[in-house]
């Protein structure tokens, strides 16, 4: 062993973040948390199969097969990422202080918030990666079968006397039903409401020390947040009305306090093969950014005074 | 006018009236874990702090590493707040029964934390491969943490400590559940910290061990400290002298017995065989055994 030539080494604080976000999402991964990518295979698979059309027209043919496909897809994106995010976001911090981990990483000279904001990049990363492989499984699938539905209609259309025209526009429709830039952008959105859940998730668990009970608190706001367009309607409308007292005051709390995930409902319309435009995918992401860092910057608050 | 004070004159430790109370739910009167301790390690020496449990070693070591706030008081890691984050540039520690994480490879364990410490590339591996080589664990550098012994646990858990060449390691429990022969391998690797200048401040149930180890010794017994000093000074009783012979014969132990009892204010205490330990015959046992 070399003698203590006393050199303190100041390591930055991207430096210690990175090594703690790479080692949460190692030690994530190394619980096998891919493995669910296997069910989600099987479901866009599944999906395939699922053509609920009753009517005989070429335009009905396979779209609504296409929007099985996405929808489902969609779905099990929502599920896995909010449930992943919360879950493992729940698990760490109490893990670490449980097994004395946590000892041991802040007697080093760790900053308390790069541990948190490391844990909490750690768990992204890991959404993210299964977001992107969702992701191109589903653009794979629905790729292949646009390409199949489309030219299944083109043979009906051309059958039934169509013009070329109409036969072109038909194909156009379909195409819109199939991978695009809207769907990325969706996939995206579906990464910011996680984004959201995981540092709300973050700041239940530096004042609990259970992974359950952060988890339900985590998961009642989540579902609170769904409310929160019609609390920030009632208490403008009840302060018209010039009523007040304490609906007021609570509304004002969830209004003010939880994220509005009404608005991520634009994944539904992308899913119908609507766009996605530009302005509100920027709206979602200035959103998503504003409530993690709100999140984590409380979580720190709480976790710099916190004794173990 | 006076100067900053030189390097040398810096304690590695110093805790100051420290006093720690945590809340309680049961009851308004809050908890006093630690009461006006004071304590001062300077650079080099052994210190082991020794008391019952629940008497506030481990707050007071977690006082010094800024994992709790003192609630009055004021402890420094070689003249740094402890409360700044800096203070920890110098300084390793070993918790009671750490865990670790069971999904990394003792070599991976010291490398997260090597680097949490600013190392890397080259100089990190080098420091990684040598301190897998001090505390004996080269044979298990890849095997994961989860399948590692509880004596091994403590072993890695010492490495990772002395990961940033620090010139304070705080050790709490150190040997804590772990057979004579695994407690051994680390008194010997806090003798090996001693040779090289490296001040150890450690907690212990092992009074024995503390004895073997440690140049000075403070005694904590319900949050305050009732006894501190070297321990050569604590230990010795001052109107006792000790003679120890080897092959006296009956002859000579006669006439010595006599002697002592024809001179006036002396009085033989007793006479006899010394002991060994129980520790030192089982591992010389053991050795036996595996020769």
């Amino acid at each position: 062993m070399s003698t203590s030539a006393h050199s303190p080494r100041q390591g930055s604080h991207c430096g210690r973040i990175l090594v703690i976000a790479v080692h949460a999402f190692t030690q994530l991964a190394r619980m096998k948390v891919f493995y669910f990518l296997a069910i989600f295979a099987v479901l866009a698979i599944v999906s395939n199969f699922l053509d609920w059309s009753q009517l005989a027209g070429p335009e009905a043919v396979g779209v609504n097969v296409l929007r099985t496909i996405k929808s489902t897809s969609f779905g099990a994106m929502h599920l896995f990422s909010v449930v992943l995010s919360v879950v493992a976001t729940a698990l760490l911090l109490p893990k670490d202080a449980e097994d004395r981990t946590l000892y041991t990483i802040l007697a080093k000279p760790v900053p308390r918030i790069d541990y948190l904001v490391g844990k909490l990049a750690g768990v992204l990363l890991l959404v993210f990666v299964s977001l992107v492989l969702m992701d191109v499984l589903m653009t794979v699938v629905l790729q292949i079968r646009t390409m199949m539905v489309a030219a299944e209609q083109e043979t009906m259309a051309a059958a039934m006397g169509y013009t070329p025209e109409a036969i072109a526009s038909l194909r156009a429709d379909t195409l819109a039903n199939g991978s695009s830039w809207a769907l990325q952008g969706a996939v995206f959105a579906v990464f910011l409401r996680a984004s959201i859940m995981a540092s709300l998730a973050l700041l239940v668990s530096t004042f609990s020390s259970s992974t359950l009970f952060t988890t339900m608190v985590s998961f009642v706001v989540y579902f609170i947040g769904h409310f929160q367009a019609d609390a920030r309607d009632f208490y403008l409308q009840a302060g018209q009305a010039g009523q007040g007292g304490l609906e007021r005051a609570i509304t004002l709390l969830v209004a003010l306090v939880l994220p509005d995930f009404q608005l991520f409902n634009v994944i539904d319309a992308v899913i119908e093969g609507q766009a996605l435009p530009v302005r509100m995918l920027g709206q979602l992401t200035l959103l998503g950014l504003f409530y993690a860092v709100v999140f984590t910057l409380a979580s720190w608050f709480i976790f710099s005074d916190k004794e173990f | 006018m006076i100067g900053p004070p030189m390097a040398e004159t810096v304690p590695a430790v110093e805790i100051r009236n420290l006093v720690k109370d945590f809340k309680t739910s049961f009851r308004r009167q809050p908890l006093r874990a630690v009461d006006g301790v004071s304590i001062r390690i300077e650079p080099g020496e052994v210190y082991g702090l020794i008391g019952p449990n629940g008497s506030g070693k481990s707050t007071t070591m977690k006082a010094l590493l800024g994992l709790v706030a003192p609630t009055a008081g004021a402890c420094a890691i070689f003249g740094k707040d402890s409360l700044k984050v800096d203070s920890r540039d110098d300084v390793g520690f070993l918790p009671e029964n750490p865990y670790f994480y069971k999904h990394l490879s003792g070599a991976e364990t010291l490398r997260f934390y090597g680097k949490l410490c600013g190392l890397g590339g080259r100089c990190l591996q080098e420091r990684v491969d040598e301190l897998l080589a001090l505390v004996d664990l080269e044979a298990a550098r890849d095997r994961r943490l989860g399948g590692y012994s509880k004596g091994m646990l403590q072993r890695i858990g010492l490495a990772q400590a002395l990961i940033q060449e620090p010139r304070l390691v705080i050790l709490d429990e150190p040997t804590a559940g772990v057979d004579p022969v695994g407690s051994r391998q680390i008194r010997d690797l806090i003798f090996k910290l001693r040779e090289r200048g490296i001040t150890v401040f450690l907690c212990s149930h092992l009074l024995e061990q503390v004895q073997e180890v440690c140049d000075q010794v403070g005694i904590i017994f319900q949050g305050r400290m009732i006894r501190e000093g070297r321990l050569d000074d604590l230990i010795a009783i001052e109107d006792q002298t000790e003679i120890v012979l080897r092959d006296a014969s009956p002859g000579l132990i006669s006439q010595i017995t006599a002697l002592v009892e024809n001179t006036p204010g002396t009085t033989l205490v007793r006479t006899g065989k010394p002991r060994t330990t129980l520790e030192r015959l089982f591992l010389r046992e053991i050795r036996a055994e595996e020769r």
